[in-house]
């Protein structure tokens, strides 16, 4: 346990001295105030915009804003967020790859499944504190400016993404310890994504696939129970513990 | 006992056999040297000692412990230097240290006193800078320290010195004198003065097998070119001697001079450039036959008369030593000659 808490401190450090944190809560919070922020500009944006749009022969009426404008902001911007995310971490192994900085590590006894471990407790702990903080933001400017109430289960809807964020972890972990470059763990993450996606078009295992949770949003409108997004969110967990255990069993045997 | 045993191991990197058939044991606290040309297979044979690569045959055992890829729990037992030193850049060597002790299981206050203690074994105690700012003799040192920091029982460098200035090497080949007290060395180098400087034991690795291996004298003795060299005051004297050991069916031919005025491959060519040089009113010639070529030589330049005479180890120095006596022939020197590592290196990869 004491080299295990040792190697994660390793990775604090890391985070913290090479100022990727520094960037991941920037990012985090820059979105976080983004969604009221645009929210609240828009009627101005369209006040300002209306001759022009008028000339060519739109008419522009009286914009009202509320909370849901604001989420409805929050769930176009988070996977932007989210991307920025991954392509931060995918060079978490394979930069210690290429300059061999494991192997020191390595042979000195350390567990290799503790390296798998450390690295992806540090990835799910700051896309949670991430999420979370860029989730709070937003949450309370809507309840300063607006009333929340008028969004239907929006911290169910917003646990419904981070299970999705998390999931996709599972994969920016597992293609780590498959591939040396940190190009292919974006394509490997990218094409599983994708393949899933593509999947969801089947009608018969859509409600069970992970990336149903990407349509969370919709549980702000009441269009959609939370009951319905369990085994989406099952699945991911599931997922995410099975591509550990490949990730472990890949990395035993990893050429470092 | 062996701290590192190597039975017939062998490793394929598709279609090229790196090694064909590698064994050797390294004893304890011994400084063992590990030598081959760039490409031998030495990085190769190291990190299948430290379970980082998977040997397509044979069997590694650290202290009696056979080795397995990947999993490798002998490596609790092993420090390990390799070629480049990598490190986290922006940790402080203090840092870094304490970190290799934690991660090895150490407890935070013994590995901030081991960290210590070997900072100042390597010279980097008063560095608080973070290792990005190092040369690459720092991050040597540093490396040296990480190996040695959980005290392992074989420390294993790969080429610590060869990218190193004079100075940056002599720093690291000292500790590693100083640390055979308490470990055991495995180190591989091509540059043989380093072999010859500090290491007790070595083996010659070329085309994937162990073409030469034992102690230094033991090498030493399997060259052939040992023996005594002969500084005769005088030119005559050389002959006579040369003959007497001719006589006894040992003498090879070959002669050498003090300085490199003449080098011929043969007698005999060094006899014909000496009657050459007496015609052209040289007083005597200087020879010397190992070498290959002939140089700086003008005509009517005035020679040393002193001369070399090459004494194999067939013959005892008492039994030359005896013929000197007897015959009263003045002597400038008598040695005795050892052959170089790097000649014997040579030979073995036959070039």
């Amino acid at each position: 346990m004491r080299s295990f808490l040792a190697f994660l401190k390793k990775e604090w450090m890391e985070l913290l001295r090479t100022g990727r944190l520094l960037i991941f809560v920037l990012i985090f919070v820059l979105f976080g105030i983004m969604n009221p922020a645009i929210a609240k500009i828009t009627p101005w944006l369209m006040e300002t915009m209306a001759d022009s749009l008028e000339s060519s022969g739109l008419s522009v009426s009286a914009v009202t804003v509320d909370a849901m404008t604001s989420w409805t902001q929050f769930y176009k911007n988070i996977p932007m967020a989210l991307v920025i995310f991954v392509l931060l971490w995918s060079g978490s192994f394979t930069q210690e790859y290429q300059k061999g900085t494991l192997i020191a590590v390595v042979t000195k006894g350390f567990a290799r499944w503790k390296i798998v471990l450390a690295k992806t407790c540090m990835m799910l702990l700051s896309w949670t504190i991430c999420y979370w903080l860029c989730f709070g933001i937003t949450y309370s400017y809507n309840a300063y400016f607006w009333d929340n109430r008028i969004a239907q289960e929006p911290v169910f809807a917003a646990a419904c993404y981070w299970v999705f964020g998390l999931w996709i972890i599972g994969f920016v972990v597992l293609f780590s310890t498959l591939a040396s470059a940190n190009i292919a763990v974006l394509l490997g993450t990218g094409g599983a994504m994708l393949a899933f996606y593509l999947l969801g078009f089947l009608p018969g295992p859509r409600e069970f696939l992970p990336t149903k949770l990407m349509q969370s949003a919709e549980l702000l409108t009441a269009y959609a129970k939370p009951e319905q997004y369990f085994g989406a969110m099952a699945a991911a967990a599931g997922m995410l513990v099975g591509c550990l255990a490949v990730a472990v069993l890949a990395f035993q045997k990893k050429k470092l | 006992m062996d701290m590192l045993t190597l039975r017939h191991v062998k490793k394929r990197f598709g279609e090229k056999q790196v090694l064909r058939d590698v064994t050797f044991s390294v004893p304890e606290h011994t400084i063992f040297g590990f030598v081959g040309q760039n490409g031998a297979g030495k990085t190769t044979t190291m990190k299948m000692i430290l379970g980082l690569l998977e040997p397509e045959g044979g069997e590694i055992k650290v202290c009696g412990e056979t080795v397995h890829y990947g999993t490798a729990r002998t490596n609790r037992l092993i420090g390990y230097l390799p070629d480049v030193p990598e490190f986290y850049s922006y940790m402080t060597p203090s840092e870094y240290l304490r970190f290799c002790g934690e991660i090895a299981g150490m407890s935070g206050k013994e590995a901030k006193s081991r960290a210590k203690e070997l900072l100042e074994l390597v010279g980097l105690a008063e560095e608080t800078r973070k290792i990005r700012g190092f040369s690459r003799g720092m991050k040597q040192r540093l490396g040296i320290a990480q190996a040695l920091f959980h005290r392992p029982g074989l420390l294993i460098c790969d080429e610590p010195t060869s990218a190193l200035d004079p100075v940056g090497r002599k720093e690291i080949l000292d500790i590693l004198m100083a640390v055979k007290e308490e470990t055991t060395v495995l180190f591989s180098t091509h540059i043989l003065a380093d072999v010859e400087r500090i290491c007790d034991e070595v083996a010659f690795l070329h085309r994937g097998e162990i073409v030469l291996r034992g102690t230094m004298e033991e090498v030493r003795k399997i060259h052939g070119d040992t023996g005594y060299e002969i500084e005769t005051e005088y030119s005559a004297d050389a002959e006579r001697l040369r003959r007497y050991l001719r006589g006894r069916g040992t003498e090879d031919g070959r002669c050498r001079a003090k300085e490199n005025e003449i080098e011929t491959e043969y007698q005999k060519e060094a006899e014909q450039l000496q009657i050459y040089l007496k015609e052209s009113g040289a007083e005597s010639g200087r020879h010397k036959t190992t070498g290959s070529k002939a140089e700086g030589v003008s005509p009517g330049q005035k020679a040393s008369p002193s001369e070399i005479i090459s004494c194999p180890d067939k013959i005892t120095a008492e039994e030359a030593l005896a013929y000197i006596l007897e015959h009263r022939i003045p002597l400038r020197r008598f040695e005795k000659r050892e052959a170089a590592l790097e000649s014997l290196f040579m030979e073995v990869v036959g070039k």
